[in-house]
């Protein structure tokens, strides 16, 4: 059976009471209390006498060890003073140099990947609707137009515009869910299929490319 | 276990860390004296025995010079070197344990060498102290010997072991109870 001390008898182990500060009643068990934790021996315990010279064998061996070496070497810390000799002058037109550079990278369009040949690339736009990007790579060309079922062939209506001077050209229409025949006109003249879309002959002797468009996105069929 | 100066012309620890930190391996010799009775008073009676408490002493003695870079305030070497010792302490008590061997029981006598002024009652009295700390939870047995064997306060060993003098005497008040009934056990 537990039998604890009383709470008061504890704070006297503790050191918070003398033996006089306890109620009569509790001095017995204060004194009984004090006799156990007094039997504490606090005399050193005595090592062997080749303890110093075991550890100290066994220190050497490892100072002279080069792995430890090395890792002691890496790991220890060690202070670093740098000096640097500026003019106040410098200081400003760097911190210029560097604001202005920050300036320049934040105001710099996102670079949009550049098509190789003749691509398309469809967004959806409203719920009829489906945003759908015409892209033709025409080195030379001077005017690209595209023609198909969705502007009634017409040659004119509907211009791409040069991305630089790059040789591409490219313009965004929105069309009507469905499926859209069509083809590239260069320079007012020449009938171009695009090179990344499948194609259809159009019953003429010519073929024509195909674009599908659903409410997810254009597909090329 | 606060920083302790050392005997005069050795140097105080941070100087003799930084010493060897230096490369004077020779140097470590100055700590290795200035702890290793004083921790080995405190692992012998965490441990239950005299000889597995000089192992572990040694043990956190080279553990201590391999990590020398590690000790980031030479200043407190003496607690830094006593959290090493304390964590190869509940090490072993873990490993006795899976192993179902629970200390002091059967453990050679852990007692130091005996008291030359004390009487045949406080020897025995002692020597049942000792054994009786083995039943005690690893927790209370530490703050149990820091207190009443180091003569720590609880602040002192709060600053060591990391724990609140609020649970710090919850443990300590614990460890009174049990230790009552195993003295009059004993009896």
């Amino acid at each position: 059976m537990i039998t604890g001390y009383h709470p008061l008898v504890k704070r006297l182990l503790d050191g918070e009471l003398s033996l006089a500060q306890l109620p009569p009643e509790l001095r017995a068990e204060g004194e009984e209390a004090l006799r156990l934790v007094g039997a504490a021996d606090r005399a050193p315990v005595a090592l062997s006498p080749a303890f110093e010279e075991r550890v100290m064998a066994v220190v050497r061996r490892h100072a002279a060890s080069p792995g430890r070496r090395a890792w002691r070497w890496l790991n220890a810390p060690r202070e670093v003073e740098l000096r640097l000799r500026v003019r106040p002058w410098a200081v400003w037109a760097g911190a210029l140099a560097v604001a202005a550079g920050l300036v320049l990278l934040l105001a710099r369009p996102a670079p949009s990947p550049e098509p190789r040949g003749g691509t398309q690339q469809a967004h959806v736009g409203t719920r009829d609707s489906v945003l759908v990007r015409f892209v033709l790579f025409a080195p030379g060309a001077r005017r690209v137009a595209v023609a198909g079922t969705f502007n009634q062939w017409d040659r004119s209506a509907t211009l791409l515009v040069p991305a630089g001077t790059s040789g591409v050209w490219t313009t965004t229409l929105a069309l009507p869910v469905g499926q859209h025949q069509y083809a590239f006109v260069v320079d007012g003249a020449r009938w171009v299929v695009d090179p990344a879309a499948p194609a259809v002959a159009d019953g003429f002797g010519r073929r024509n490319s195909v674009v599908a468009v659903t409410a997810q996105g254009g597909r090329v069929l | 276990m606060g920083v302790r100066l050392g005997l005069e012309g050795e140097g105080t620890d941070a100087e003799v860390v930084r010493d060897v930190l230096a490369g004077d391996v020779e140097r470590y010799a100055v700590l290795v004296r200035r702890y290793r009775d004083r921790y080995a008073r405190f692992a012998s009676r965490m441990l239950g025995s005299r000889d597995v408490a000089e192992d572990a002493v040694q043990d956190a003695l080279i553990r201590a010079f391999d990590r020398l870079a590690d000790c980031r305030d030479p200043n407190k070497f003496a607690g830094w070197l006593f959290l090493i010792l304390r964590n190869r302490c509940y090490a072993e008590q873990r490993r006795r344990q899976r192993e179902g061997r629970p200390l002091a029981e059967g453990d050679e006598a852990f007692a130091g060498p005996d008291r030359p002024d004390g009487t045949l009652e406080q020897l025995e009295q002692g020597r049942a102290l000792d054994l009786a700390l083995g039943h005690l939870t690893p927790e209370q047995r530490e703050v149990f010997v820091l207190k009443h064997y180091d003569g720590l306060a609880y602040e002192e060993i709060g600053q060591l072991t990391g724990a609140t003098v609020a649970s710090l005497k919850m443990r300590m008040h614990r460890a009174y109870d049990r230790l009552r009934d195993l003295m009059r056990e004993h009896r």
